[in-house]
C-alpha cells in the first residue's frame, strides 16, 4: 500500500475507538443503532460523517441553498463522460435526509438474481420489515394524495397498467412536498430522526463535518472542517488519525466507499473494487393540464407503475420537483421552455427509472487527487429502455387528460393531445442522445459488491472485505446488481446483517 | 465592476448574451436580479475544480467564436434566429462532449434564473412549510 501523505505530521491529533463507522446514511445509521448496545459493555463506537448536522431552522426549503447544504456537488456530480448527473446526500443522516421516504422491500426474485452466497431472501426480508416498522412506514390515506399522484393513477388505470401505492416513512407530514430538500417539518423518518439519535443516546459518538481521506491498518485519516452552517462538529477543525481497535465499517455510499478503499490501496488485491456500478438512470417527463392541479403540496411520490418491470426493465414513479430542477430536466430553451415553466401549477410529472445491468467497466475510480470519478457508460440497451419508458409515460399523461406532453426525445418541444396516436413517430429512438437529454441518478449502487471471493466480488455475503477481517462495508455499494426498487430499505437490511456479523464475532473481536 | 470571480469579464458578457436566448426573461432582470443570477453561477463554478472552470470558459469562447466560420460574425452580432440556430446545433451536436457542454451551460443559466426564490412567483410556485391548506384548497 502507498504510504500516507499525511503520516507523521505533528499537527495530526489522535483518537481511538473500538468500532469506527464511516457514513451516517441508511447503512451507517442502521449499523450504528444495531451496534450501539455494545456501548453498555464499554465498547467505544464513533460514526464519522462528512456532512453537517443542520439546525432545524436551517431547513429552509430554498432550492439552491438546501442543495448546497445537503448534497455532494449540490446534487450535480457529473459522470466521467458528462452524460449523467448524480445526486447523493452529505449530511447527518446521509441520503436519508433527502430522499422521499418511499419504503419498499426487495422482491424475492431480485435477491435470487443477486445470487450472493449466504444471503437468503427470508433473512433480508425479515430485517427489512424490521426497519419498515421502526421508520413508521405506512400508506398515506387517500385524502392526503395530491392531483399529481391521482392523475398518474388515473392514467395508468385507464391504460390497464399495474400501479401500486408507495409506503412512506413519515410521521406528522405537513404536505410541504419539500422531501428532496430535507423535510422542514422533521416528518421524514430517516436515520437522522430515528437510528442516529437512538445510537447517540446509547453512547455512540457522531462526528460531523469529518471526511475520511484514507484507511490504513485500522487507522482512518480524517479532516474535520467548518462548512459555515449546521451544528459545530464535536471536534475542532483539523486533521485526525482515528484508530479503530476492532473494526472499520465503510458506509459512505456507493461512490465514496469504493473511492475511499481505492485511495487506501485496496484495489491492488481486489480487482472488482469500484466495478459493477449501477445507477437506475432516470428521466423526468412533464404533462401539462388545462387547469391548475395540486402538485407542489402533498407528498410528491405516492405511486409507482411496475407494468414494464419484467418486460422492458423500467419503472414509472410519480414525482414533483422544484423550479430549477424542473427547468434543467426539460429539453430545449428559449420561449417554449419559459412557457412550460410558467405552466408550473398545471404540470404533472413522471420519473422513469431504468433498471440497468451490472457491467464491470461501469465503475468508480479516483483521479490523481484521490477524488471519485464515476466512469459509467449508458448502454444501447439502457437507451432503448429509456426510449420505451418515454413512450409509456407519454401515454399515461394523455390517458390522464393532459393537453400536451414534453418528452425529452420528442421531435417537437410539445406533443399535443391531438397527436396522441402518433407517439411512436413523434418520439424516435434516434433522439435519445446522452448529453442532450437530462439523465440523472439518485440510486447509486455497487462498487463493493458482495460475492464468493476476490475473483467475483469485494466482500462476502456479510459485508466483510475479502482478506481483511477488520474491514466491513454496509451500504448500497454491496449490491452486486441493481435493486430494481428504491433501495434504502434494502441498504438498512444489509447493514443490519453486517452489524449482526460484527456482534456475533464481538467476543472474539473485542478480546 | 467585474461580474464574476470565476470568469473573465469578456466570458461573463458572453454568458449574459447566451442567457438572453436560453431564458429570455434574464434580459428583463433588474440589477439585483442580475446580481443574483451571476452570483449563483459564480458560486457554483467556484465550487468546481479549476479544470472544470477552464473548460467552461473555453466552451463559452467556442460558442462565441464558432459562428464566425459559418456566418462571419461572433455570436453576439448574429440575429436572434441565427443565434438560436447555433444553440440548437450545439444542443444536438454529433459530438457527445459538445452536447454535454451545452447541457451544462443550460443548467447553470437555469440555476441562475430559476434557483433564487424570487423567481418562484414568476412560475407560480408557492412552497409552504405547511402545505395542507394548499393541498385541500380545491377539495
Amino acid at each position: 500500500m502507498r504510504r500516507s501523505a499525511t503520516a507523521g505530521r505533528v499537527s495530526m491529533q489522535e483518537r481511538e475507538y473500538d468500532i469506527v463507522i464511516i457514513g451516517s446514511g441508511a447503512g451507517g445509521g442502521a449499523a450504528a443503532k444495531e451496534l450501539a448496545p455494545l456501548c453498555a459493555d464499554g465498547v467505544k463506537i464513533a460514526v464519522l460523517e462528512m456532512g453537517a448536522k443542520l439546525k432545524e431552522e436551517e431547513y429552509t426549503g430554498r432550492e439552491v441553498e438546501m442543495s448546497r447544504r445537503l448534497y455532494i456537488d449540490s446534487g450535480g456530480t457529473l459522470t466521467k463522460d458528462r452524460a449523467m448527473t448524480l445526486a447523493y446526500g452529505r449530511a447527518y443522516g446521509g441520503s436519508t435526509v433527502v430522499y422521499t421516504g418511499t419504503s419498499l422491500t426487495m422482491p424475492e426474485e431480485v435477491v435470487e438474481r443477486w445470487n450472493v452466497p449466504g444471503l437468503e431472501y427470508e433473512d433480508l426480508h425479515r430485517r427489512s420489515v424490521k426497519y419498515l416498522e421502526e421508520n413508521n412506514v405506512h400508506l398515506l390515506p387517500e385524502d392526503e394524495l395530491n392531483d399529481n399522484n391521482r392523475l398518474f393513477l388515473k392514467g395508468c388505470t385507464k391504460l390497464g397498467y399495474h400501479v401500486e401505492q408507495f409506503p412512506i416513512n413519515t410521521k406528522g407530514c405537513l404536505s410541504s412536498s419539500l422531501c428532496n430538500l430535507g423535510c422542514p417539518n422533521q416528518a421524514k423518518q430517516g436515520t437522522h430522526r430515528v437510528q442516529l439519535p437512538q445510537a447517540e443516546a446509547e453512547g455512540v459518538e457522531v462526528i460531523t463535518n469529518c471526511r475520511v481521506t484514507r484507511i490504513e491498518d485500522r487507522v482512518c485519516e480524517t479532516v474535520v472542517t467548518d462548512p459555515g452552517f449546521g451544528e459545530p462538529s464535536p471536534w475542532a477543525p483539523g486533521e485526525y488519525r482515528v484508530k479503530a481497535k476492532v473494526v472499520v465499517v465503510c458506509a459512505g455510499g456507493a461512490v465514496n466507499s469504493a473511492a475511499l478503499l481505492l485511495r487506501s490501496g485496496f484495489g491492488e488485491r481486489l480487482p472488482n473494487l469500484g466495478r459493477y456500478i449501477t445507477l437506475h438512470p432516470a428521466l423526468i417527463l412533464v404533462g401539462e393540464h388545462d387547469r391548475p392541479i395540486t402538485n407542489f403540496y402533498g407528498h410528491p411520490k405516492s405511486y409507482y407503475c411496475d407494468e414494464f418491470w419484467k418486460s422492458d426493465a423500467f419503472l414509472l414513479e410519480t414525482c414533483m420537483y422544484f423550479p430549477f430542477v424542473t427547468a434543467k430536466n426539460l429539453i430545449g430553451f428559449g420561449a417554449e421552455h419559459s412557457e412550460l415553466m410558467r405552466a408550473f401549477p398545471r404540470l404533472q410529472m413522471i420519473l422513469v427509472l431504468a433498471l440497468d445491468p451490472a457491467i464491470a467497466d461501469n465503475r468508480v475510480t479516483v483521479d490523481s487527487a484521490g477524488e471519485p470519478v464515476v466512469d459509467y457508460t449508458l448502454t444501447e440497451g439502457v437507451l432503448d429502455t429509456l426510449h420505451a419508458s418515454m413512450l409509456a409515460s407519454t401515454r399515461v399523461f394523455f390517458a390522464a387528460g393532459a393537453k400536451r406532453v414534453h418528452a425529452p426525445a420528442a421531435t417537437n418541444f410539445f406533443i399535443d393531445a391531438a397527436d396522441a396516436g402518433r407517439i411512436d413517430e413523434l418520439i424516435p429512438r434516434s433522439n435519445v442522445l446522452p448529453g442532450k437529454i437530462s439523465i440523472t441518478s439518485a440510486h447509486l449502487m455497487g462498487g463493493c459488491r458482495m460475492g464468493r471471493d476476490p475473483g467475483d466480488s469485494v466482500t462476502d455475503g456479510w459485508g466483510r472485505v475479502h482478506g481483511t477481517p477488520w474491514l466491513y462495508v454496509a451500504d448500497s455499494s454491496l449490491f452486486p446488481q441493481c435493486s430494481e426498487i428504491n433501495p434504502y430499505v434494502t441498504v438498512m437490511g444489509l447493514a443490519d446483517r453486517v452489524a449482526e456479523g460484527i456482534r456475533t464475532n464481538a467476543g472474539e473481536l473485542l478480546a | 465592476m467585474k461580474l464574476m470571480k470565476s470568469l473573465s469579464q469578456e466570458k461573463a458578457e458572453t454568458l449574459r448574451v447566451l442567457a438572453g436566448r436560453i431564458v429570455p426573461e434574464t434580459a428583463d432582470l433588474d440589477a439585483a436580479g442580475m446580481g443574483r443570477f451571476f452570483g449563483l453561477i459564480d458560486e457554483a463554478l467556484l465550487e468546481r475544480p479549476p479544470s472544470v472552470r477552464r473548460q467552461f470558459g473555453i466552451y463559452l469562447g467556442l460558442l462565441r467564436w464558432a459562428p464566425l466560420a459559418r456566418f462571419g460574425s461572433p455570436f453576439e452580432k448574429l440575429s436572434v434566429e441565427r443565434q438560436d440556430a447555433v444553440l440548437r446545433w450545439f444542443e444536438s451536436c454529433p459530438v457527445g462532449l459538445l452536447r454535454a457542454g451545452f447541457w451544462g451551460l443550460k443548467v447553470l443559466i437555469f440555476m441562475g434564473y430559476y434557483g433564487p426564490s424570487e423567481t418562484n412567483a414568476v412560475v407560480g410556485y408557492a412552497p409552504e412549510r405547511d402545505g395542507r391548506a394548499g393541498l385541500h384548497a380545491g377539495a
